[in-house]
């Protein structure tokens, strides 16, 4: 008889992401859970508390806020810390200034979420609660990227080296992408002296991903069986038809999930209004977040024969001259066809200096075509 | 197991031999949506509905060791990471039993085959390439091979026609713009169809055979496309070979004729597609031959 592959071992995912929990609190006194809001920190935030609440023990429950969220996101973040198990939460919501890319306007490149002296045009007031100045000595703060400066993951980095062996716990899931799968597995954690596969080592501290193996219908089945609140924007978008991998959770503006801004009138004017107000860029990426011929870069505009001469339009007309430097600095490294200059294209309208969107940087599929047929046919 | 070049009653037989050999309890039949295979008690399940969660989720509950999968004319992509052959590979992980039956062992070249021994093989060498060692070693297979063969026959055209095909030739280069390349040949190629008519009806047609074409544009009432092709008017005489290698798989499935006479207008682009389906037969063969080694 040949051998199948097997994947029952009596243990379902849940039972194992409870081992794993019992494990965490096993090994660390200070435990710290992520949340953003969304489905997946929910669930692992209900699964850590309900073990704190076995053992009479207090976490924290982490969320930065980037100020630019669907109101929903803090109706979630408010239910998992005011209302599941309050008396077992240390809440560290974080309220502070950073830059946030913002890739709806190329004149106001940088979004800085609760920016002095504009509070009247904060999209909501500061929670009492929040933690509102940098708890970390600012004199040693560390930066990653001096062009762009004191940006959203110098907030994790400077915030996490507060504390030592301490566990950050994560809700990521490895099938969401090949890039999430890597993270939780490339560099295995050592803790309590036995290799841990869903846990790496972060500086003085453990980063551990508990839901790494669950797949997003184990995470909806948890919170039906469990009467869990949820993210209001999901049953928007399931209404709207949106696929799985568009039904994500996060900040409206960068260059990821700016498509968001399309339904956002529909699915909460009142956060639209404000943000219009807030940010520069709204009402265009708005009405063109999923057009071809702007953001998506997948259509050229009708006065252009093609992607070169769009691209050095682009470039030439950039409003800000360091980041169009940036931007030429990095067009110059690579190849010059219509296949990388669609990329381009698409970095240049959604001023993705960063690099976040890299360029696939290779010969154009469709020349290497053209030729072939104009010698054989 | 993998059976290449079965018939419909073959493979029922096949299926008939694997239940009353072993201890069978149920059949879930996986087939290209054009190409059903009814087998008597067995569960149908149309390529295009194996990714919809109404089948997948019900497959995944009901699907074990006592069920036999028959992957029936699945090849429909030659992506091997497709969303539909993941969830094939999903319900095959839930039993030991799978039949697989394919008319030709590949779409375009060898490496297509990797994506039958992969459902042979529950995807445990997902990542390699096409090694036939490997696949000798791993798998079980019966191959019938399909005598694949194109035989020319000269359409001479008029000097109008080669006129109008260098002007279209210029023109589609100068305006590709940010259009697909491959439309190029594809338009280039009905240039002749015209010629081709003539030739036919200028005494060269044998009243009792049929013809097929990329479309319906040629308007004659023996002319069918290859969506239409049916094994009683095979063999057809092929006026236009189609763009997409798999059209040409299913119209081998539909008509019985593998291959045939193919008209061959005096321009560079009918050259090129008879070379191009001449080396695909070549491929095939050459698969034939190195899957019946052993």
């Amino acid at each position: 008889m040949r051998l199948t592959q097997v994947f029952s071992n009596g243990r379902n995912v849940l039972k194992a992401a409870r081992e794993r929990i019992a494990f965490i609190f096993d090994h660390f006194e200070d435990i710290h859970v992520s949340i953003s809001g969304g489905k997946d920190s929910t669930v692992l935030a209900h699964l850590a508390l309900e073990e704190a609440k076995r053992r009479g023990r207090r976490i924290s429950i982490f969320f930065l806020d980037e100020e630019v969220v669907y109101q929903a996101t803090i109706d979630q973040v408010e239910y998992i810390m005011e209302e599941i198990a309050p008396e077992q939460v240390i809440p560290l919501w974080l309220q502070l200034e950073f830059y946030l890319t913002n890739a709806t306007s190329l004149t106001e490149t940088q979004f800085i979420p609760w920016e002095a002296g504009k509070a009247k045009l904060w999209l909501r007031p500061k929670k009492s609660y929040a933690i509102k100045f940098p708890p970390w000595d600012r004199s040693t703060e560390r930066v990653a990227d001096k062009n762009k400066g004191f940006g959203f993951y110098d907030v994790f980095t400077n915030f996490e080296r507060c504390y030592t062996n301490t566990a950050f716990v994560v809700g990521l899931r490895g099938v969401e992408s090949p890039n999430r799968w890597r993270t939780v597995s490339k560099n295995p954690a050592s803790i309590g002296g036995q290799p841990v596969y869903w846990a790496t080592t972060k500086g003085e501290n453990f980063s551990l991903y508990p839901l790494y193996d669950w797949n997003f219908h184990d995470v909806w089945k948890y919170i039906y069986d469990h009467g869990l609140r949820y993210h209001k924007i999901y049953d928007y978008q399931f209404r709207k038809g949106y696929p799985i991998n568009e039904m994500r959770i996060s900040s409206l503006i960068h260059e990821k999930s700016f498509k968001a801004l399309v339904d956002l009138p529909e699915f909460e004017p009142k956060t639209y209004d404000r943000l219009v107000k807030r940010a520069k860029g709204i009402a265009l990426a708005q009405e063109t977040g999923k057009k071809a011929k702007l953001f998506r870069a997948r259509k050229l505009p009708k006065n252009y024969t093609s992607w070169r001469v769009y691209r050095d339009f682009l470039l030439q007309t950039h409003p800000d001259p360091g980041k169009r430097d940036i931007l030429a600095r990095r067009f110059e490294r690579h190849l010059d066809n219509e296949y990388v200059a669609r990329q381009q294209c698409r970095q240049l309208i959604l001023n993705d200096y960063e690099n976040n969107l890299p360029v696939d940087n290779q010969p154009d599929p469709k020349r290497q075509w053209i030729e072939y047929y104009m010698e054989n046919l | 197991m993998i059976f290449i070049g079965y018939d419909d009653p073959a493979k029922r037989i096949e299926i008939d031999k694997y239940r009353q050999s072993r201890d069978i309890r149920r059949v879930v039949v996986i087939s290209a949506d054009e190409f059903p295979l009814p087998v008597p008690g067995s569960d149908q399940v149309t390529y295009s509905n194996v990714i919809r969660y109404v089948t997948f989720y019900r497959l995944m509950q009901e699907v074990d060791q006592y069920t036999l999968l028959v992957i029936n004319e699945c090849l429909r992509t030659q992506n091997r990471y497709d969303l539909t052959y993941n969830c094939i590979r999903n319900f095959l992980n839930q039993t030991e039993h799978q039949l697989i039956f394919q008319q030709l062992p590949q779409i375009d070249t060898a490496e297509d085959f990797m994506i039958l021994f992969d459902f042979e093989t529950r995807s445990r060498w997902k990542r390699r390439k096409f090694d036939l060692d490997l696949i000798l070693d791993n798998a079980q297979m019966q191959v019938k091979p399909l005598p694949l063969t194109f035989e020319a026959v000269e359409v001479p055209t008029t000097p109008a026609t080669q006129k109008k095909y260098t002007k279209e030739r210029e023109k589609r280069f100068a305006t590709l713009g940010a259009k697909d390349p491959h439309t190029i040949p594809r338009n280039l190629y009905l240039i002749g169809g015209q010629d081709k008519l003539a030739y036919l009806e200028a005494g060269e047609r044998d009243r009792e055979q049929w013809h097929v074409a990329r479309n319906k544009r040629l308007n004659r009432d023996w002319v069918n496309t290859y969506s239409e092709a049916t094994p009683e008017q095979a063999p057809y005489t092929i006026i236009e070979l189609p763009h997409r290698f798999i059209e040409f798989s299913d119209f081998i499935r539909r008509s019985g004729q593998a291959g045939g006479r193919v008209l061959l207008a005096d321009l560079k682009v009918d050259h090129w597609y008879f070379q191009r389906y001449q080396d695909w037969k070549e491929r095939i063969c050459e698969t034939y031959a190195s899957l019946q080694q052993r």
